[in-house]
């Protein structure tokens, strides 16, 4: 069993997103915005982070760029999770340190098998 | 004198009338000058003018001997003229009058006009005179005027043409720039939401919930294709728009087109074989093209998947190419329903959907043959249709092939 953090605001979304992982398996713990999230990484290191990028401040770059500065984070999976799918969006978030990226809407398959290959269970 | 200039003086001498006196003939001369000529006293008195001066001025001699020549300057300027004169006579040299000012002179009847006057001291047994040289340039200054404004005119036009395409360009870069972040956040707004209504109905139908009825299975089913129609819209869409404003890049590069056709018909393969057509690829030779492989692929795509849409189940559906004039002619046919003449124009106009599919639905966005086209056409090719009514389609399109240049390494 793995910890995952869900960084989300939209409450439907997090609760399809805790569903399937936790169908995996998996033990979710969620937050609504930036700060939540910036939080709950204090605590209990989690094995992976699904993140959506507009989230209430700071936003999803923000918490990366935190999180990138802990020097026992820097390997820490985290995965753009988000509805910003122009062309450049997923330059755009690898760039900026994400280890992965999903466009919303994400089938399940491609969640589940990103989620695992991650985490390492593939 | 030496013998020429002797020579000279005499040639002259025979030809020219004689004159009574050298006096006489020098005066002549001053008098046919077209410049005024004035003499001035110390005192500023007018000594001696030529036939010219009276002209310009409009007085005769009788009447301006013995005025001080102030009456020939503007009544405005009379006052300051007096005590640069009296500069000048404290120390006479040759110069131009005004120092870079624009002169005028006054006429009798009151009326100004644009003068350039030249000033030497004459050293006289009656003291010093000035001899001022006075040339009417109305003329000149009326075309210099009219050069001008034709000239400011111009240059006024050209700003204002100049101002118009530059506001005009702010104007089409707003646009554009507001029509991509409006598409932007159009994108994001829609695919949130499409994001748990697809999930939702995925996680709904593996069951893990509990066992769903038939009818349920059916219903959620109906869901999930119209999301991902829906779906599939919104990148068309955006595709589209991003064609039109010209944001669309091309990758080119040479490749083997048939590496193209044999994945794309791989990947709809499963597609054609649930409904028992048969899909083929009859591009037998490899022909290297100089297209952007995932457009082309896109192409492909649309027109096969168009072709299987529109084949009664058992039918057939197959890409067949040949090289033309530099370009390779990629025809994709089929044994379907086929397509009215009247609608061989109309099929490439976006949102534009044919009849109804041999299963009674109509699929798709109506965006697929318009972005087709486009792309094609970005390419430099063409794309068009042969079609009759129960006789199948045959789309083609031509695409550029490699040339030694483009396959360099």
């Amino acid at each position: 069993m793995k910890r995952i953090l869900i960084v989300e605001d939209q409450p439907t979304s997090r609760e399809l997103l805790r569903t399937v992982l936790e169908k995996l398996g998996h033990q979710v713990q969620e937050s609504k915005n930036g700060s939540e999230a910036l939080n709950a990484i204090q605590g209990e290191k989690p094995d992976l982070i699904l993140m959506d990028l507009q989230i209430p401040a700071p936003d999803g770059y923000a918490v990366l760029k935190e999180i990138r500065a802990n020097p026992e984070l820097q390997m820490l999976p985290v995965v753009a999770l988000t509805a910003s799918a122009m062309q450049g969006d997923r330059e755009k978030a690898l760039r900026a340190g994400f280890t992965g990226y999903m466009a919303k809407p994400v089938s399940l398959t491609d969640l589940r098998n990103e989620v695992n290959r991650l985490l390492g269970l593939q | 004198m030496d013998q020429k200039a002797e020579d000279f003086k005499n040639k002259i001498e025979s030809t020219v009338p004689v004159e009574s006196s050298d006096d006489s003939r020098f005066r002549k001369l001053l008098e046919a000058a077209p410049d005024a000529i004035l003499e001035v006293d110390a005192e500023g008195r007018i000594v001696l003018l030529n036939q010219t001066a009276e002209r310009m001025f409009g007085y005769t001699r009788q009447e301006l001997i013995g005025l001080k020549v102030e009456i020939l300057v503007p009544a405005s300027m009379r006052e300051g003229h007096v005590g640069r004169r009296t500069n000048y006579t404290s120390h006479p040299q040759v110069r131009p009058m005004g120092n870079g000012l624009e002169l005028k002179g006054q006429r009798k009847d009151g009326s100004l006009f644009p003068v350039e006057i030249s000033l030497s001291p004459n050293r006289t047994g009656e003291g010093l005179r000035v001899i001022a040289l006075i040339r009417d340039i109305s003329e000149r200054k009326e075309a210099e005027d009219r050069l001008r404004a034709v000239r400011e005119q111009f240059t006024a036009e050209l700003k204002a043409k100049n101002d118009l395409l530059e506001s005009r360009n702010l104007e089409v870069e707003k646009a554009n720039r507001l029509k991509s972040e409006f598409l932007a956040s159009m994108s994001h707004e829609l695919r949130t939401p499409l994001h748990t209504i697809l999930g939702f109905s995925e996680l709904l139908l593996e069951e893990s919930e509990g066992p769903l009825n038939a009818k349920q299975q059916r219903f959620l089913g109906h869901i999930l294709q119209d999301s991902r129609h829906l779906l599939e819209l919104i990148n068309e869409v955006l595709d589209l728009s991003k064609i039109e404003s010209g944001r669309l890049e091309l990758h080119q590069a040479a490749f083997d087109f048939a590496s193209v056709v044999e994945e794309v018909v791989g990947s709809l393969r499963s597609q054609s074989e649930s409904r028992n057509i048969r899909l083929e690829n009859k591009n037998a030779s490899h022909f290297m093209i100089y297209a952007d492989r995932l457009r082309v692929k896109e192409i492909l795509y649309n027109l096969l998947s168009n072709g299987i849409k529109f084949t009664h189940d058992g039918g057939s559906v197959w890409v067949e190419s040949r090289t033309h004039n530099g370009y390779l002619e990629v025809s994709v046919c089929d044994t379907g329903v086929g397509i009215p003449a009247e609608e061989h124009q109309a099929i490439f106009d976006k949102f534009y959907q044919v009849g109804d599919t041999p299963r009674g639905i109509r699929e798709g966005t109506g965006l697929g043959l318009s972005i087709s086209q486009q792309l094609v056409e970005l390419h430099g090719g063409k794309i068009w249709v042969n079609s009759e009514m129960g006789k199948g389609s045959r789309f083609s399109f031509t695409l550029p092939l490699a040339t030694s240049d483009s396959v360099a390494p």
